[in-house]
C-alpha cells in the first residue's frame, strides 16, 4: 500500500503542474511572439515575490505540525524591518551584519517568548500568538513613533544594505536555503520526529517521554527567527523599516501550508507540500495578473483554489 | 476509492481551469485594426474613497477613447504587493504606466526599472524618493492646510470680532505625508493668532467611525468648541455625528478636506449644511490622463517633470456648481 503522505504530495504536485500548464497556455505573448509567463525574468519575479511568504510558511509548517498556530509572524516581520532600518540609519552600528543580527535575534526572542508562554501555561497557541500579534505590532509602532524609516538610495550603510539584500539571487537564495534546512531537519533529525510526534498525539508523546515543552519552545523560536529574517529582506526590498508591514501575512503563510496538505490539527504534513502550496499561490497570482484579471475576481478565484486544493487532499477513511 | 479521488481532483481542476479560462478570454475581446494602446495603472489601495474615485474617473476618461485599453491593479495598501504588480506590468510592456505609490521608498526602485524598460511612467499624487518617472502629477497638502487654516481664522473673526476660539484638529494616520502637511499648513496660520487654541488633536486614522468615538471623548472633556478641522471629510463628518448625538452640533462648525463628488463625498455634505467648508484635494487624474494621451499620441511630446494642481475651496455658495463638476458618472 502506497504511503498516504506520498499520495497527498503527488496530488498537490499535480495541482501545481495543472496551474503551470494553464499559466503557459493563457500567457499573453510579448512583441517577439514569446510567452511572457515563460520569460526568465518573469519566472524569477515569481520566485522572488513568493520568497517572504515562503520563508514564513516553512516555519509555520513546523508550528502547525505540532498542533499549534502562529498569528504573530506578520507583526514580528514588521518589528524586524523597523529594527533593521533603525540600526542602519541612526548610526547605532557601522556594520550591516550587526543590524541584521540584532533584528533577527530580537525576532527570535519574541518567538521564544511565545513558545515559553505556550509551553508553560498551556494557554492555546491561537490566543498567545494573537496577543503577541497585537503587542508586537504596538512595539514596532512605538519604537518608530508610527513613522516609516526610509532607507535612501545614496552611498551610506543603509543604501548599501538595501542594494545587496534586494538582489533577486539573494532573496531567492535565502528562501531556497531555508527550505532545504527545514526539509532536512524535519525528515532526518530527532528534532523533526519530535515535531511530528507532538502534534500527532501529544498524550502518547508525553508518555513516551518526548521533550514536548522544549520542542514547542523551539518551533516558536524558529518561527520568530525566520519571520525576522523575512523582515530583513522586506526592509531591503522596500527600502524602509515599516511598522505597518506584513499585515495579514500570517494568513497567507497558513494558506500556503494548508494548500500544501499539512493537517491544521497537526501531526501530518511536509515541507515539500508547503513549498508546492507556496508555488501554487505564486504562479496563480502571476497568471491572473499577467492576464489583467480584476483583483477582486483574483481573490474569489484564490478562495476557490484553497478549498479545492484542501478538498482533494483530504484523507479518506 | 483512490481512483475516485484522483478523478475528483481531475474534474475539479478542469472546472477551475475552465472558469479561469473563461474569465481570461472575456478580457481579450476582438482585435481592432487601429493601433491599440495599453495603459497600466497601479493603484495603492482601492478601499480608500479618494482612490476609488481616482479609478472611476480614470476609467471614465480613458473609456471614452476606443484606442486605449486601461488596466488597473489594486495593491491593497501593501508595498510588496504593489512592487510585484508593477513588476508584472513591466513584463507586459504597456504603452504607459501610471503609478499611485503606496509609500515613497518602497516603489522607487521598481519604478526605476520601468523607466529602464523604456516605459513612460506617470507618478500620481504621492512622491517617491528619486525622480524615477516621466512626469509627476500632484497637489500640495501644505497649501491646503493653509487654506483651511485661513478659512477657520476668517470664520472665528466673523464670529467673535477677533481671531480667537477653540479648535479641535482631527488627525489622520500619523506619519503619512497628507496628515503631516495638512496639519502643518493649518498650524502655520494659527500660530500667527495667539487667541486661537487647538484644545484637542485626537488621532482617528482617516476613519469616520473612529473620529466619532474620539470626538465624543473630546466633547465630554471640552465645554466649548468653535471649530473642528478634520484632515479629511469622513473624520469631519464623524465628529459632526458625535456632536449631533450630544446635541451640540450647532455650537461649532466642521471643516474637512478631500471634497470628493458623489452622494457620499464631502461636497454633498457642504450642500447639506453638515460641513462649513471642504477643500478639493485634486484627484490628479484628469491632468495625468491629458499628459498620458499626449505621450501616447504625440511622438515628440516631452512633459514637464512635475505638475502641481491647485486645491479648490468648497463653501455653500459654490458647492452645487462644484458638485456637478467633481461627480463622475460612476458615482451617480
Amino acid at each position: 500500500m502506497p504511503d498516504s503522505g506520498m499520495l497527498r504530495r503527488a496530488r498537490s504536485l499535480a495541482a501545481l503542474v495543472g496551474i503551470l500548464i494553464l499559466a503557459i497556455v493563457t500567457s499573453p505573448t510579448a512583441s517577439d511572439g514569446s510567452r511572457i509567463f515563460l520569460q526568465a525574468g518573469n519566472l524569477t519575479d515569481i520566485l522572488r515575490q513568493i520568497s517572504l511568504i515562503g520563508i514564513l510558511s516553512l516555519s509555520m509548517t513546523y508550528v502547525i505540525l505540532t498542533g499549534g498556530i502562529d498569528l504573530s509572524v506578520g507583526s514580528i516581520l514588521a518589528l524586524s524591518t523597523a529594527v533593521t532600518a533603525m540600526f542602519l540609519t541612526r548610526g547605532y552600528t557601522t556594520h550591516i551584519g550587526v543590524a541584521i543580527l540584532t533584528a533577527v535575534l530580537a525576532s527570535a526572542a519574541v518567538g521564544a517568548l511565545n513558545g515559553v508562554v505556550i509551553a508553560a501555561t498551556r494557554i492555546q497557541p491561537f490566543i498567545v500568538t494573537l496577543a503577541s500579534m497585537i503587542g508586537v505590532r504596538g512595539l514596532a509602532k512605538w519604537l518608530t513613533s508610527n513613522q516609516n524609516i526610509d532607507i535612501g538610495f545614496g552611498r551610506d550603510l543603509a543604501a548599501e544594505f538595501a542594494s545587496i539584500f534586494r538582489e533577486k539571487a539573494i532573496v531567492i537564495g535565502a528562501y531556497a536555503c531555508a527550505a532545504a534546512l527545514f526539509w532536512v531537519v524535519l525528515a532526518r533529525t530527532v528534532f523533526g520526529r519530535h515535531v511530528r510526534a507532538v502534534g500527532d498525539n501529544e498524550k502518547a508523546a508525553e508518555y513516551a517521554g518526548l521533550p514536548i515543552r522544549t520542542t514547542k519552545i523551539w518551533v516558536y523560536t524558529l518561527s520568530g527567527l525566520f519571520s525576522g529574517l523575512a523582515g530583513v529582506l522586506y526592509a531591503a526590498e522596500n527600502h524602509q523599516g515599516n511598522p505597518n508591514a506584513g499585515v495579514a501575512y500570517e494568513l497567507d503563510a497558513i494558506a500556503a501550508v494548508v494548500i500544501g496538505g499539512t493537517r491544521l490539527s497537526g501531526g501530518k504534513g511536509s515541507i515539500s507540500g508547503t513549498i508546492v502550496g507556496t508555488l501554487i499561490m505564486g504562479v496563480l497570482t502571476n497568471m491572473l495578473r499577467l492576464n489583467n484579471v480584476d483583483s477582486n475576481v483574483e481573490m474569489m478565484i484564490k478562495a476557490v483554489i484553497i478549498v479545492l486544493a484542501v478538498a482533494v487532499q483530504r484523507e479518506r477513511n | 476509492m483512490r481512483v475516485l479521488t484522483t478523478a475528483g481532483l481531475a474534474a475539479a481542476s478542469v472546472a477551475a481551469a475552465g472558469l479561469t479560462a473563461m474569465m481570461l478570454l472575456a478580457g481579450c475581446g476582438g482585435e481592432s485594426k487601429t493601433k491599440q494602446y495599453v495603459v497600466a495603472f497601479s493603484q495603492a489601495n482601492n478601499a480608500e474613497p479618494y482612490r476609488a474615485a481616482q479609478n472611476a474617473f480614470m476609467t471614465q476618461l480613458f473609456g471614452a477613447q476606443p484606442d486605449v485599453k486601461l488596466v488597473i491593479s489594486d495593491a491593497q495598501q501593501d508595498n510588496s504587493k504593489q512592487v510585484a504588480q508593477v513588476e508584472t506590468f513591466i513584463r507586459q510592456k504597456p504603452d504607459l504606466l501610471i503609478v499611485a505609490p503606496n509609500e515613497r521608498a518602497a516603489l522607487t526602485a521598481v519604478m526605476g526599472q520601468a523607466m529602464e524598460a523604456k516605459i513612460p511612467v506617470i507618478c500620481l499624487e504621492r512622491d517617491i524618493l528619486q525622480p524615477n518617472y516621466t512626469s509627476y502629477v500632484h497637489s500640495d497638502n501644505v497649501a491646503i492646510g493653509r487654506l483651511a487654516g485661513q478659512f477657520i481664522v476668517d470664520h472665528l473673526t466673523k464670529k467673535y470680532g477677533k481671531p480667537a476660539g477653540n479648535v479641535v484638529a482631527m488627525r489622520g494616520l500619523l506619519g503619512v505625508e497628507g496628515e503631516i502637511n495638512r496639519d502643518r499648513g493649518a498650524k502655520e496660520v494659527f500660530d500667527k493668532y495667539p487667541g486661537i487654541q487647538i484644545v484637542a488633536d485626537p488621532v482617528a486614522d482617516w476613519i469616520q467611525a473612529k473620529a466619532k468615538d474620539r470626538m465624543t471623548e473630546v466633547l465630554r472633556a471640552r465645554p466649548k468648541i468653535d471649530v473642528v478641522y478634520g484632515h479629511n471629510d469622513p473624520m469631519a463628518i464623524g465628529a459632526y455625528l458625535a456632536a449631533k448625538e450630544l446635541g451640540r452640533e450647532k455650537e461649532m462648525v466642521f471643516v474637512g478636506v478631500d471634497g470628493l463628488g458623489g452622494a457620499a463625498g464631502g461636497i454633498r455634505k457642504v450642500m447639506d449644511g453638515i460641513l462649513a467648508a471642504t477643500f478639493v484635494y485634486p484627484l490628479c487624474v484628469d491632468k495625468a490622463v491629458e499628459i498620458g494621451n499626449r505621450i501616447l499620441h504625440e511622438p515628440g511630446f516631452r512633459p514637464e517633470k512635475g505638475y502641481v494642481l491647485e486645491a479648490v475651496m468648497v463653501t455653500p455658495e459654490n458647492a452645487a456648481q462644484l458638485y456637478e463638476k467633481f461627480t463622475t458618472k460612476a458615482m451617480q
